[in-house]
Formats: C-alpha cells, sequence, structure tokens
C-alpha cells in the first residue's frame, strides 16, 4: 500500500514537472477584438512559428474595447482591437503603450497615407472598411448616386442598413451639407429628421448580406466586406453594384491593435503586429478576409480573385470621410440615435 | 443570557440548516444582482458606457419621457396578445393531453418538449427561413397563385407576434396541464348530476379549480414576452423595438447603463404587481410551475 501511494506521488510530481516545463515554454499571448475577424490558419502557424499560444477573446460591440482599455486592461491583454474614432481620446487618457516600430519591421508595408504620424506612434491597422451604398440593378426602383436618393419615396422597404449612431448621423449631415462629425446639436438635430425619413425606408438594420441575397432588399448601406461575400454568394447571378457616387465622400474605418499600457508580454504583441505584416501572411489572410486592407504590399501579393472583386469596384476610394472622436457631444448622438430607434 | 433565548437559539439551528442554503444561494444570485441594478439605476452614464458612481435621478426622469410611455404600451400590448393567444390554444390542448391516458399524455407532452431541446436561436432562424422572400411559404403561395409578387413577410409585426407565439407556447401548456390532470371526474359527474349543463360545469367547476395553473401560464408566457429581444431582434430586423430591445441597446450600442437599469426596474416592477395581483385571488402555495 505504501509503495503504491508513493509510487503515485512520483508519478504526481513527474506530471506536474512535465506541465510546469511545458508552460514555461510556451507563451501566452492575450487578444481581444472581432470575432471571425482573422483567419485560424494565421493563428495557428504563429502559434507553430513562435512555439505561443494564442488567446483570442472577443468584443460585441466597439464600446467593450474601450471599456477594457479604459478600465486598464494591461493585466489581461497584450494586444486589443479598437477603431480610429477612438485613437484620440485613447491617447490623450494615457491608455496604450508607445510602440517602438523598431521591432515591427514589416509596417514599413503599410501605406502611410491610412496611418496618421500621431498614430504610427500607438497603433498598428489592421484592416479597413468602407461604408457605402451597393444596389442591385435589376430590383432596386432608381439608380443611386448620393445619400439623398436613399430618402426617396420609391425607396420605401427597399433599404437594408447596418445599424449604430456613428454610421448612421454621417450619412445625413452630409445630405444635409454639414460636417460628418459636427458637434452641433441643432445639425445632429436636423440630421435625426433626414434619419427618421430614411428608417421609414428601411426594412432592417443589420443582416445586410443575407437579405439582399434572399430578395428581402433591394438596396444597402453597408461595409464593403459584407459585400463582397453577398457578391460571392450571388456568384454568375450577382447583379449588384457599387453606388456610383458623384461627390458625397463615404466612410472608411480602420481597425487596428493597441498595446494596453502595462501589457504583460509586450515582446510577443511585437512579434505578432510584425507577423500580420508580413505581405505573404496578410495576403492569405485576406481570403477569408476579404476586407479592404491598408498593407499595400499584401494587396499586391493577394490573389486576383479579392484584387479585382467587384466589391471594390468604384472610382472614388479617395473621396472619403473618417469617424472622429466627437467628445461629450457623443451623448448628444446617442440620445437622438435613441429616438430615432424608439420612433 | 437569559435561558429562554438560548432554547430559542437552539431551535433555530435546523431552520437555518434547512433555509440557509437556498437563501444564501438567493441572495447571492437573485436579491445582490437586483440591489446592483437599482444601485445603479441611480448613477450617472459614463461617456463610453459603464457607470460613473455620483447619485442622479437623470434616468428616472429620462423614463417620464412620452417616447419611453409608448414602447412600454406597445411592448405591453404584444405581451398581452401573446399570453391570450397562449391560453386560448394551450388550454384546449393541455385539456385535450390531460384526459388521455398516462402514457399516451406523457409521449404527447414529449412531442411538446422536443422543440425545446433545439436553440431557440435555431428555431428563430427556421422561421426566418421559411418566411423569407424567396423562402419555402414564398414559393408555395407563388406555385398556388394566391400571390402574384413574393409577400413581405420577414421584419413585420406579425412575424414577430408567430415567434412569440410558437416560442412560449409550451409554458403555457405545462402548467395548465399539471392542473387540469388533477381536477377529479367526480367533480365533474357532481356537476352534471346536480344538473348543470356542460358549459355551466366548465365555467364554473372547471375552469375555477385549474385557475391556478392558468395564473401560472400567464406568469410564465406574460413576463418574458414582456422582456424577450431576441425574438424581436431577429424576427423584427432591429426596427420593431419593444423594451427589452431598448433595454439591451442601453448596455449594448446606446451605452447607457443607468437608464437600461432603469428601464430594468420599471419591468420588476409591472412584474411584481402581477405577482401581487394573484396574490389578491389565490395563495402563491397553489401557483402551479410544472
Amino acid at each position: 500500500m505504501k509503495k503504491a501511494l508513493s509510487l503515485l506521488i512520483a508519478f504526481v510530481m513527474l506530471f506536474s514537472l512535465g506541465i510546469t516545463a511545458n508552460a514555461a515554454e510556451r507563451k501566452e499571448l492575450n487578444i481581444f477584438m472581432w470575432s471571425d475577424y482573422i483567419s485560424d490558419d494565421l493563428i495557428a502557424n504563429f502559434e507553430d512559428e513562435f512555439g505561443v499560444r494564442v488567446n483570442l477573446s472577443y468584443m460585441n460591440d466597439n464600446a467593450d474595447s474601450i471599456t477594457k482599455l479604459t478600465a486598464g486592461a494591461g493585466s489581461e491583454y497584450d494586444l486589443i482591437m479598437t477603431c480610429d474614432a477612438y485613437m484620440e481620446s485613447l491617447i490623450a487618457g494615457g491608455y496604450l503603450e508607445e510602440l517602438d516600430l523598431s521591432q515591427i519591421p514589416n509596417s514599413e508595408n503599410i501605406n502611410k497615407a491610412y496611418w496618421s504620424e500621431q498614430n504610427q506612434k500607438y497603433c498598428v491597422p489592421y484592416l479597413m472598411n468602407y461604408i457605402y451604398v451597393v444596389y442591385d440593378t435589376e430590383r432596386c426602383p432608381i439608380e443611386i448616386t448620393c445619400y439623398n436618393d436613399l430618402i426617396r419615396p420609391e425607396m420605401k422597404g427597399q433599404i437594408g442598413s447596418v445599424d449604430g449612431a456613428r454610421n448612421l448621423f454621417p450619412i445625413a449631415l452630409i445630405a444635409l451639407g454639414y460636417d460628418p462629425n459636427s458637434r452641433d446639436e441643432n445639425e445632429i438635430k436636423e440630421a435625426y429628421e433626414w434619419l427618421v425619413k430614411y428608417n421609414e425606408n428601411v426594412v432592417a438594420y443589420g443582416s445586410t448580406e443575407t437579405n439582399i441575397v434572399s430578395g428581402a432588399i433591394s438596396c444597402m448601406f453597408t461595409y464593403d466586406g459584407n459585400t463582397a461575400e453577398a457578391m460571392a454568394q450571388l456568384g454568375e447571378d450577382n447583379t449588384l453594384v457599387v453606388a456610383p457616387f458623384t461627390s458625397d465622400p463615404v466612410q472608411l474605418g480602420f481597425d487596428l491593435y493597441v498595446i494596453p499600457k502595462g501589457a504583460q508580454h509586450m515582446d510577443l504583441a511585437y512579434q505578432f503586429l510584425n507577423y500580420i505584416c508580413d505581405p505573404e501572411v496578410m495576403a492569405a489572410n485576406l481570403v477569408d478576409n476579404p476586407y479592404s486592407c491598408p498593407n499595400d504590399a499584401a494587396v499586391a501579393a493577394a490573389s486576383e480573385e479579392y484584387r479585382n472583386g467587384p466589391a471594390f469596384d468604384f472610382d472614388y476610394k479617395t473621396n472619403i470621410f473618417f469617424q472622429e472622436d466627437v467628445g461629450d457631444a457623443i451623448t448628444i448622438y446617442d440620445q437622438y440615435y435613441q429616438m430615432l430607434k424608439v420612433g | 443570557m437569559s435561558r429562554g433565548t438560548k432554547k430559542a437559539s437552539h431551535s433555530r439551528l435546523p431552520m437555518i440548516a434547512q433555509a440557509g442554503p437556498v437563501s444564501l444561494w438567493m441572495i447571492l444570485f437573485v436579491t445582490i444582482p437586483m440591489l446592483f441594478i437599482i444601485f445603479i439605476s441611480f448613477m450617472t452614464r459614463g461617456t463610453f458606457g459603464g457607470v460613473e458612481y455620483t447619485p442622479t435621478l437623470t434616468s428616472y426622469k429620462t423614463l417620464a419621457d412620452v417616447i419611453y410611455l409608448n414602447v412600454i404600451l406597445k411592448s405591453l400590448r404584444v405581451a398581452v396578445v401573446t399570453t391570450a393567444v397562449c391560453l386560448l390554444l394551450g388550454y384546449p390542448f393541455a385539456y385535450y393531453i390531460a384526459r388521455k391516458p398516462a402514457d399516451v399524455a406523457s409521449r404527447l407532452i414529449m412531442l411538446l418538449m422536443i422543440p425545446l431541446w433545439t436553440n431557440s436561436l435555431m428555431r428563430l432562424n427556421a422561421w426566418m427561413l421559411l418566411f423569407q422572400t424567396n423562402g419555402p411559404v414564398n414559393k408555395a403561395l407563388l406555385a398556388l397563385g394566391l400571390v402574384e409578387k413574393p409577400v413581405m413577410f420577414l421584419y413585420t409585426d406579425g412575424l414577430v407576434l408567430l415567434g412569440l407565439i410558437t416560442n412560449f407556447l409550451p409554458f403555457a401548456v405545462l402548467p395548465m396541464y399539471s392542473s387540469i390532470e388533477k381536477l377529479q371526474n367526480a367533480m365533474l359527474e357532481a356537476s352534471a348530476d346536480l344538473g348543470a349543463k356542460p358549459s355551466t360545469t366548465f365555467l364554473r367547476v372547471t375552469l375555477p379549480l385549474t385557475f391556478p395553473g392558468i395564473f401560472s401560464a400567464v406568469i410564465l408566457t406574460f413576463i418574458p414576452a414582456l422582456g424577450t429581444y431576441t425574438i424581436t431582434d431577429m424576427l423584427g430586423g432591429g426596427k420593431v423595438l419593444y423594451i427589452g430591445n431598448i433595454i439591451k441597446n442601453q448596455f449594448g450600442t446606446i451605452r447607457n447603463w443607468p437608464l437600461g437599469a432603469a428601464l430594468s426596474v420599471l419591468l420588476l416592477l409591472i412584474t411584481a404587481l402581477l405577482i401581487f395581483i394573484y396574490s389578491r385571488f389565490a395563495s402563491i402555495e397553489d401557483m402551479e410551475v410544472m
């Protein structure tokens, strides 16, 4: 009995030795980001190549990562995804680690037009997305060339739309001739009134690609990635086109990685950032995530299918606006957005 | 310490041993979270979501706005209709099952439960697939020549109502079934022997005796129907908003947690009121919960 016991203890000790040794070898990188937004192969290859374990946690809303960052996320995460609209506040609040770009040599591949000098110190852009208008040439009652076309009575029951105050209000503000990032309550109120008319034409918010493929809508205000998906599903039967806008700018948003203040595994975070900026790695990632990409070398290395995709076939790619930090005015937006939704 | 109190504390021990774990459970997982919700509802919103711990009544003042009153009325209306339909469909169904021999009844109950084994999102997606513009329902209608072009079922109030009713029907049937099952035939026979017509027997004997089951059915359908948001979100396309959706939005896109908490408190009060009304009619212990 005693012998058996000592044998058992010896086993347990040996076994736990193995575990601790293993844990010491395999370091962990903790990332917080959108789900379904990076290829599983990329993560698996990175884990193999660098002998690292990557733990991905997912957010449901942009506000989630802000909540994490402002609460001090360094102890929990090494990389957090957020978007350009919040960078100003995050830098001002001192929630981010300053980056040493010499540790991310592959970041050379990123087009500086999409990466301001201020942002180069704190973030690495991942993918970007246009939010534009797409319609079905066969089913949509009118040709759409500006945002005001969306509130024409002919469009009733035709539109599917992305949701969210900071996606909807800018198009209304542009249609009315104002700054898309206005902080003026009267302008926001007018935009709200414009959106009430828009809302009447909207069939549903969200699931735009499913709805246009199933025929529930004939026009959508949506992301380029969702459009690429819808067009791929329709295949040969595709009659969707990106609306030929004449003068209204479209929103370009970035999803980017930041290192939260006090992150535990800075070295791994740098390795990961450098890895995803590698043209071949990113090009392979674009197969599963056909969004617009700020990494020029990766786009050049990407598949023909990606580069010639009809979702990216529009000529106003540089007529864009960005979502800016609107400070406390965000509560005014939220208030009118609430009124819009409650009706 | 006097002798009397010592004795009393002695006799309390078994009671604490019995009720203690349950009470602790309830305090940890019901009372404390609820108190926290009430606490948050009196705080200030943080710009990026979350809560700033400065006391204010802003959320409750916002609630007084007529738009929220409209949403609450709209939600109440839908919850009432859902409950009424569930009762009208569920009662005869429960009655039918309860009057069958036990083995048949248990099989029928099983059939009722099987859909609940699947995820509710799957069932909602199934409705969406059936009713989408190029879905089977529309194809059948077109083939039969009943309509000329596809009907837009998706994202309408009607489909939301269908989703709610099908989702909550089993919860209405089960408590009514267990009430009706307990109904003794002797009672009905006595009523008939004393000259009551079947309709009189039903109204004066069956219905009052099965009332606890009916009321449980009301509670089990009305309250979740009032607070639901997944069904209305998916089948309503984010355009048909009820109080549950508004609460969800406060914690998500709108980032106003205190207002979300205040709305939850309001929902809690409505629920408490319902239970209070019930307690005026019958004792809580009689309530059938399966």
